[in-house]
């Protein structure tokens, strides 16, 4: 047990995060409109920052902080740097395409700063009232960033969709919460495994289900996906790629730990529940991807039915599991960043396209960025050698070790159908007639993530996956050894 | 008849029905379904308390101090969200929140 | 490592034209393959000299190609003068083609692609010459096949190139299935597929019996059958011909390299290959020479009245082609290869001289509209006239003043006679089937020079003023070919056929057993081999003298069976001209009887095509449309595709409806667990 002082020492990284989000608040308020652009990159760079002292401050035991409401462990700085990288890149993005359509503004950064803020908690949460104070931290900062194009009604409409589904899923989560609480007597995540080794009630099931509904929810979970394609097609584009980044990150690891750190002994209980949700997940979105001409939209679905696989590896409940679906999360991240740096690049003269049919012909008008959108597409469609096949290889193979075979044959054959998704893409790109108007060039942010992204995902990357393998070993290792 | 644990519970998962029927079977204003929320996060809390006490843990009740905090944040946050909304559609009725689907 | 070379340069030489156009550009490509060809065909006629008159024969190991329990196969080059001659002829002609195909090709858009072709395919046709295991011939054989079919179909937009690029794949597929039923045969019987091994245990198989279907079936045979098939399709003899007239589609370059002088020989280089086998099957080697002879004259027939001067050159071949087989039928095995040899030179000349007509006519091909163009085309003119004197088999009997064609010519027929009077079946028939041939060789090829240079300019006026000699580059090539057509006759007739002909095969024909019975003279090694042995030169005969003398009118009737033809053309379309239309016209059944080619594509239409089309059609429509595709591919997708609209319309837009279903979906997962947790305590 640590004194407050060590303890305020470990949450430097935090506590850097809220004096700055604080003063740029301030500093905005008061410095104009010649501010913004200067401030938002102090973020961007404030982000990045952190993330690597993030790294640097790896402690060489997992700490528990503030009396077990906090754990400072591998997998929460795996957490904690993933959210920031994908926070900072995000907003990155954001700051090209906001600053050309003048619509930059200091809170959009500080927005991102707290949600930020709010995933670093939620991945080292240990107790139900931080896990609780992470996510709404978290969700009352995207609520805002949905709604952020003030001016247009699918934006604001987004946002109030958005904040609606989630103000019923927080209620979900926090009465699952209550229940927990309750039944075990403890809110800490220490107490209640000791109470469910003591006597598993069927309270604790009712509560976990309770909160794995809410949580589903957050990393847009069939059947609490519906928000998801509504939202990210009406939320401003940067904010999209955003949300489809890093709150799933945090979200999943929060899962993962609750899942796996007090309620193991109940595997039994929430696997069934978790292997629904996964089939759910893939089956809707891949059958919704199907349907859709917009872009955007089509990556809400991809999203959901790549949150079923993230969720086929926590129903293995195992460390191979976990270790799988951390590499999965973070191919997923890369490729998804790319993918929405290609979609940012979808500018036409007189404005953002989000239809696919817009894509027709860009291999022949920007034959690099085709190149790259069609790695990364092969990649989220799982085609080997490219990595994203290596993703859902871990995931399936975690799931067969679990005695899960068919669940992992029925994501292989759901992936099938994704294929086909990510593919008519690829054809709209290099076969389709093109449009008059080509699209106006790509902007360097966008080119340099496109680029760098499609690149991980190439097998020339050969360091790469070994190295997210074996930090992935280690982190797995550390949560199972400690829980 | 002592009022117990029980009889909370029962009254806090009665409020929580009601709050969850609330969003999704009205269909005329928007700040209805805030009031719903409300009343989850209030059901929510009855929980809370009445397990703190029966428990006697205080834990639960900093808990619903905590939750009524965000509260008050979240719905700060909507009906700036439904004042953004309102802005560009001129209506908060339900039924015509639906620019997007599919 | 030089045959290394030989065999793997022209692979590279197409590796670089076909897959790196763009480095490379035309000219590029046209460099890199010419000059390593002409690299491979020097380094060939080095390996020739070395094999054949130094006798440093060898096998090249390169690599294992698979193990499966016994059946093994490896990479290896076998190289004996067989081979060395495949060599010296495949490098050769392709390395001419490819120069005469720059100034044929030169306007063709695609060029680097047609040379990428041109290289691989002599690659695949040096793989097939020197394989030294029934594997890699196999290999080389499709290889061949396969850019035979890219070459024929290489002006892709003609329907009627693709329509004959189809034809000759397809009917290739029939003779390469009897091929690989072969091949499966001799591994069954003798368990090995190297060369090597099964030649030396032929003899100890040559009373195994094979079951099939109740039938008893002497092994041998059924090997020397099924792989005679696979000879028959390459080589296109009677039944499997089809192909060749219609493969006359491809560029002219095409045709003289692979059909005339290299590919469609491969029948016949596989027959003598495995000479061992087929000389212990009598009854399929009296097959091979019905086969043989029928082709000669039926293709020689047809070849009387085709009016398309590259179809008149490709029956020519077909019927040439005839004469090796029946003379490696009677077991003439070098005869067979030596007018191979010697065919390679004169008929490849006579396509690219065709090739050089066709192009001084701006693509004409039909010889009614051709007519004096001796004058317009000197050379050209030249060179055809050696090519028809070497076809037709000019030169005096009994001397050495000939050409080519004479020698090997002369040399199967009257060793057809020799077997006949030896008693082999059929000899006989094929002496005069040889015979009759020979006078219908003449006069068609007499009629082509005849109707293209001679006579009064008949087509298109402004076509035959601007008709000109073709450029150097396919002046080049045909000169090459004509000094061939002169005089690898009689050059090599000694190494090939004549008193030499031991140390040059060394072994690696057959013959060569029969040649050294025959100087051992009659008794010796009669007893030790079933058959009698053949007399394939008739010089020898006349030096050893007694019972194979071959008589004086035999010895001049080739001679006389020529002029008579020259004669006949010459009265037909010089001296009465218009003549020939004539009768033609009034033929009522010959006429089209031949002009249709005897009716074998409509008889194969009838009898095969068609009925395989409707069979096709029904699988494809009910087997494939219907139940495949209706359950596999197309049902499923539909499926999903109507459940993707329903899992849309779930996706209303009103929020109302998200929250419902959110609570239906907790609702369900907290009464599973319930139900679940009751049920299990």
């Amino acid at each position: 047990m640590a004194d407050f002082g060590s303890n305020m020492a470990a949450l430097l990284p935090e506590i850097i995060l809220v004096i700055s989000g604080l003063v740029l608040l301030l500093v905005g308020a008061f410095a104009g409109k010649k501010a913004v652009p200067a401030i938002n990159l102090t973020i961007v760079g404030i982000l990045l920052l952190v993330a690597v002292l993030v790294l640097l401050r790896i402690p060489d035991a997992a700490l528990s902080l503030f009396d077990g409401a906090l754990r400072l462990d591998a997998l929460a700085v795996f957490g904690k740097f993933a959210a920031l990288l994908a926070s900072a890149l995000g907003l990155w993005l954001a700051y090209g395409y906001l600053k050309t359509d003048k619509r930059l503004t200091t809170e959009f950064g500080v927005l991102i700063l707290f949600a930020a803020l709010g995933m670093m908690i939620m991945v080292s949460a240990t107790d139900l009232l931080a896990l609780y104070v992470g996510i709404e931290m978290q969700s009352l900062a995207l609520y805002v960033l949905a709604a952020s194009n003030r001016d247009s009604l699918r934006s604001s409409e987004s946002g109030l969709k958005y904040f609606v589904l989630g103000a019923l899923s927080s209620g979900l989560l926090l009465y699952g919460a209550s229940l927990i609480y309750g039944f075990s007597g403890s809110l800490r995540f220490e107490g209640i495994a000791a109470a469910i080794a003591n006597d598993a009630s069927v309270g604790l099931v009712v509560g976990i289900v309770f909160l794995l509904s809410g949580l589903a929810f957050k990393i847009s979970a069939a059947p609490f996906h519906m928000w998801t394609p509504d939202v990210y097609e009406g939320a401003p584009t940067p904010v999209t790629a955003f949300f489809s980044v890093a709150p799933k990150i945090a979200a999943v690891i929060l899962i993962a730990r609750i899942l796996f750190d007090p309620f193991l002994q109940m595997l039994a209980d929430w696997q069934q529940v978790v292997i629904a949700i996964s089939v759910l997940s893939m089956v809707v979105g891949y059958l919704g991807a199907i349907m859709q001409r917009n872009i955007k939209r089509m990556m809400a679905y991809s999203s959901i039915a790549n949150m079923g696989y993230a969720l086929i590896a926590i129903a293995s409940g195992t460390a191979g599991g976990l270790s799988g679906l951390l590499i999965y999360m973070v191919l997923y991240a890369i490729t998804t960043l790319g993918i929405f740096a290609c979609i940012l690049a979808m500018r036409r003269a007189e404005g953002m396209v989000e239809q696919m049919d817009d894509l027709a012909g860009l291999s022949r008008s920007q034959p690099a960025l085709a190149i790259g959108l069609t790695i990364l597409l092969f990649s989220v469609a799982g085609i080997p050698p490219i990595a994203g096949f290596f993703g859902k290889y871990f995931i399936f193979l975690a799931a067969m070790q679990a005695n899960l075979l068919w669940l992992a044959i029925f994501g292989a054959v759901a992936s099938v159908i994704g294929a086909f998704v990510y593919i008519r893409v690829v054809k709209i790109i290099w076969f389709d007639e093109p449009p008059q108007q080509d699209f106006v060039p790509v902007s360097r942010v966008q080119a340099i993530l496109v680029a760098s992204s499609a690149t991980l995902m190439l097998p020339a990357a050969i360091w790469f996956l070994p190295a997210l393998y074996e930090w992935s070993e280690i982190v797995a290792l550390s949560l199972f050894a400690g829980g | 008849m002592e009022i117990g644990l029980a009889h909370y519970l029962a009254v806090a998962a009665i409020l929580f029905t009601i709050g969850v029927f609330g969003i999704f079977v009205n269909r005329k204003n928007v700040v209805v379904i805030l009031m719903s929320v409300e009343l989850i996060l209030l059901s929510v809390n009855i929980n809370l308390v009445a397990f703190s006490a029966h428990l006697g843990d205080l834990a639960g009740q900093i808990f619903a101090l905590f939750v009524l905090t965000v509260a008050a944040a979240e719905a700060a946050v909507g009906l700036a969200i439904l004042v953004v909304y309102f802005r560009n559609r001129g209506d908060i009725s339900v039924d015509h929140i639906n620019l997007m689907k599919g | 490592m030089m045959y290394l070379a030989i065999v793997f340069l022209p692979l590279l030489a197409a590796a670089v034209a076909g897959l790196l156009p763009r480095l490379t550009g035309h000219l590029g490509a046209q460099i890199i393959t010419t000059g390593i060809l002409a690299v491979s065909a020097v380094l060939s006629l080095y390996a020739f000299y070395d094999v054949a008159y130094l006798g440093h024969e060898k096998t090249v190991e390169i690599a294992r190609w698979f193990s499966i329990g016994a059946f093994e196969a490896n990479w290896s080059l076998r190289i004996d003068t067989l081979t060395a001659v495949m060599l010296v002829v495949v490098t050769f002609v392709s390395c001419l083609v490819h120069i005469y195909s720059w100034g044929y090709m030169a306007e063709d858009p695609h060029k680097s692609r047609f040379f990428a072709y041109l290289s691989l395919f002599t690659f695949a046709m040096l793989m097939l010459v020197t394989a030294d295991n029934f594997m890699q011939i196999f290999f080389g054989w499709e290889g061949v096949g396969l850019s035979s079919y890219l070459l024929i179909g290489f002006w892709y937009k003609k329907s009627t190139a693709n329509a004959a690029a189809i034809k000759a794949f397809i009917t290739n597929r029939v003779g390469d299935f009897g091929f690989a039923l072969g091949i499966m045969a001799v591994f069954v019987i003798f368990g090995s597929l190297s060369f090597d091994t099964v030649f030396a245990e032929v003899d100890g198989k040559s009373g195994q019996m094979f079951q099939f279907l109740g039938m008893q079936i002497a092994a041998i045979e059924l090997v020397a059958f099924l792989l005679f098939i696979g000879a028959m399709g390459k080589s296109a003899q009677f039944f499997l011909h089809v192909w060749l007239p219609d493969a006359m589609e491809g560029p002219t370059p095409v045709s003289a390299l692979i059909h005339a002088a290299t590919m469609v020989t491969a029948g016949v280089f596989l027959v003598v290959r495995c000479g061992p086998i087929f000389d212990a099957a009598p009854f399929t080697s009296g097959f091979i020479t019905i086969i043989g002879a029928t082709t000669a004259f039926f293709a020689a027939t047809i070849g009387l009245v085709q009016n398309d001067i590259k179809r008149v050159v490709a029956y020519s071949t077909c019927s040439q082609l005839g004469y090796m087989f029946f003379a490696a039928g009677l077991g003439m095995y070098n005869a067979a290869m030596f007018h191979l040899f010697t065919h390679a030179f004169f008929k490849a000349l006579l396509f690219l001289g065709a090739g050089s007509v066709i192009v001084g006519m701006h693509h004409e091909q039909d010889m009614r509209k051709m007519g004096g163009l001796w004058k317009k085309m000197p050379l050209t003119w030249a060179f055809m006239l050696i090519g028809t004197l070497a076809l037709t088999g000019f030169g005096i009997p009994g001397t050495y003043f000939g050409l080519s064609g004479f020698f090997s010519k002369d040399v199967i027929i009257e060793g057809a006679y020799m077997a006949g009077d030896a008693g082999r079946n059929f000899g006989y028939l094929a002496f005069w089937v040889g015979v009759i041939a020979a006078l219908m060789t003449s006069f068609y090829s007499w009629r082509v020079i005849f109707m293209t240079f001679h006579g009064k300019p008949r087509g298109d006026e402004h076509t035959f003023a601007h008709a000109k000699e073709s450029p150097l580059s396919m002046m080049v090539p045909l000169t090459l070919l004509a000094a061939g057509a002169l005089f690898a006759g009689v050059l090599f007739k000694s190494d090939f056929v004549g008193s030499n002909s031991s140390e040059f095969w060394r072994g690696s024909t057959v013959a060569e057993t029969h040649e050294s019975a025959l100087k051992d003279d009659h008794a010796v090694a009669k007893s030790s081999n079933d058959h009698e042995p053949k007399p394939s030169d008739h010089e020898k005969k006349q030096k050893s003298g007694g019972e194979h003398h071959v008589p004086t009118w035999v010895l001049w009737s080739p001679f006389v069976a020529m002029a008579l033809g020259f004669v006949f053309s010459w009265w037909l379309y010089i001296r009465r001209a218009g003549l020939a239309d004539k009768w033609a016209e009034q033929s009522k059944f010959l006429h089209p009887f031949l002009y249709n080619k005897w009716y074998f594509d409509e008889l194969y239409d009838v009898l095969f095509v068609n009925n395989v089309k409707r069979f096709g059609d029904w699988f494809w429509k009910l087997g494939d449309q219907r139940i495949i595709d209706g359950f596999g591919p197309n049902g499923f997708a539909a499926v999903t595709a109507a459940m993707a609209r329903k899992a849309t319309r779930l996706q209303t837009g009103f929020v109302y409806h998200y929250a419902f279903l959110m609570l239906i979906g907790l609702v369900a997962f907290v009464s599973w667990v319930v139900l679940r947790g009751v049920g299990g305590q």
